[in-house]
């Protein structure tokens, strides 16, 4: 009997416990994500810092209605898309795996597209003076969000912040050249680095 | 005496309460230094909340062509500040350059810019919702508004 009501007693503990674990864990707030972005010269000696807390992007964006951003949308002329179904190729891209789409070399540039742990890749590198070379990385999440409108010639912009906001820690753009550094990401620091 | 007493009390509680009232909105602070061998100090505080009452006696006109520009901007503005209010503090910016150095903080309440350079150091402070109080009432003196 008395084994019994320890082992009740026992229970009842561990229950209470996991009922607090679990009130803790839903009350928890959720962590602001930041958008960074860094630019420094080491020539001129000149660095830019700016920090965004994402949730301020995705409240301020619907706001704007300027030019050819509208409610979070960016209209896209006909003319930017020059004819090409871009969601047939994201829809080809999502469903096919990891895979390096294209690798275009020339004599004065190199460009790799490719898909790779859920990311989208594009890497440049421009042979010229400068030697700039890009590296972009988008998760696939943030690129079915852009494109998630009715409109064929409309980018959720909206969207793709609040799929950032989702997406793991991640640096988005690198750009580097011969005096330029330009870094782009995304964490839970509201400081850089 | 008593009379005396109260009348004096009713005075220091009406005195306390508008200064209280008055200094609700937080506080502007400016604060520049210069470098000169003949340095100059300027220290300025004051409640904030004088910023959008002062607003009030600029006269429509002064500020129709910037509150028409600055109209279609208010609920992005609105927005964005909300955010920064209720958001953590945060560096929003930070400038370094060989002979200047500008950081734009959001701190507590305040949206703080620092600018030092060779010259001086400046240090302005001022309450996000007197930010906001003072631009929606520059927004209102847009004629549209009067329409």
């Amino acid at each position: 009997m008395q084994k019994a009501m320890r082992a009740i007693g026992v229970c009842c503990v561990l229950a209470l416990t996991m009922s607090n674990l679990a009130v803790t864990a839903m009350a928890a707030p959720t962590t602001e994500r930041y958008l960074h972005v860094k630019v420094d010269d080491a020539t001129k000696g000149e660095s830019v810092n700016v920090n965004l807390p994402l949730s301020m992007a995705a409240a301020i964006l619907p706001t704007v209605n300027k030019g050819t951003l509208h409610n979070g949308h960016v209209t896209i002329g006909e003319a930017d898309f020059n004819g090409v179904d871009v969601r047939a190729i994201l829809d080809a891209i999502r469903t096919a795996p990891d895979n390096e789409f294209v690798t275009v070399k020339e004599k004065d540039q190199d460009v790799r597209v490719a898909k790779s742990n859920g990311n989208l890749i594009i890497h440049v590198l421009d042979k010229s003076k400068d030697g700039e070379k890009v590296d972009v990385t988008i998760p696939m999440k943030v690129v079915d969000a852009l494109f998630s409108t009715v409109k064929d010639n409309e980018l959720d912009v909206a969207a793709a912040i609040r799929a950032l906001s989702d997406a793991g820690d991640a640096v988005l753009v690198t750009v580097q050249d011969a005096t330029e550094h330009v870094r782009i990401w995304i964490d839970s620091h509201s400081a850089s680095e | 005496m008593v009379l005396l007493g109260k009348v004096a009390l009713g005075i220091a509680g009406t005195a306390l309460a508008g200064v209280g009232l008055i200094c609700s909105e937080g506080m502007i602070e400016v604060n520049v230094v210069e470098k000169q061998p003949e340095a100059h100090h300027v220290y300025v505080l004051a409640p904030a909340m004088l910023v959008p009452i002062g607003m009030h006696f600029v006269p429509s006109r002064k500020l129709g062509q910037a509150a028409s520009e600055l109209k279609p901007w208010m609920p992005t503005i609105r927005a964005a500040l909300e955010q920064l209010r209720d958001g953590e503090d945060i560096t929003l910016v930070d400038v370094r350059e060989p002979d200047q150095h500008v950081v734009v903080t959001k701190d507590g309440g305040s949206v703080v810019v620092d600018v030092t350079d060779k010259d001086e150091t400046v240090h302005v402070s001022t309450p996000i919702r007197a930010i906001e109080s003072t631009l929606e009432q520059v927004a209102a003196a847009s004629p549209d508004t009067h329409e």
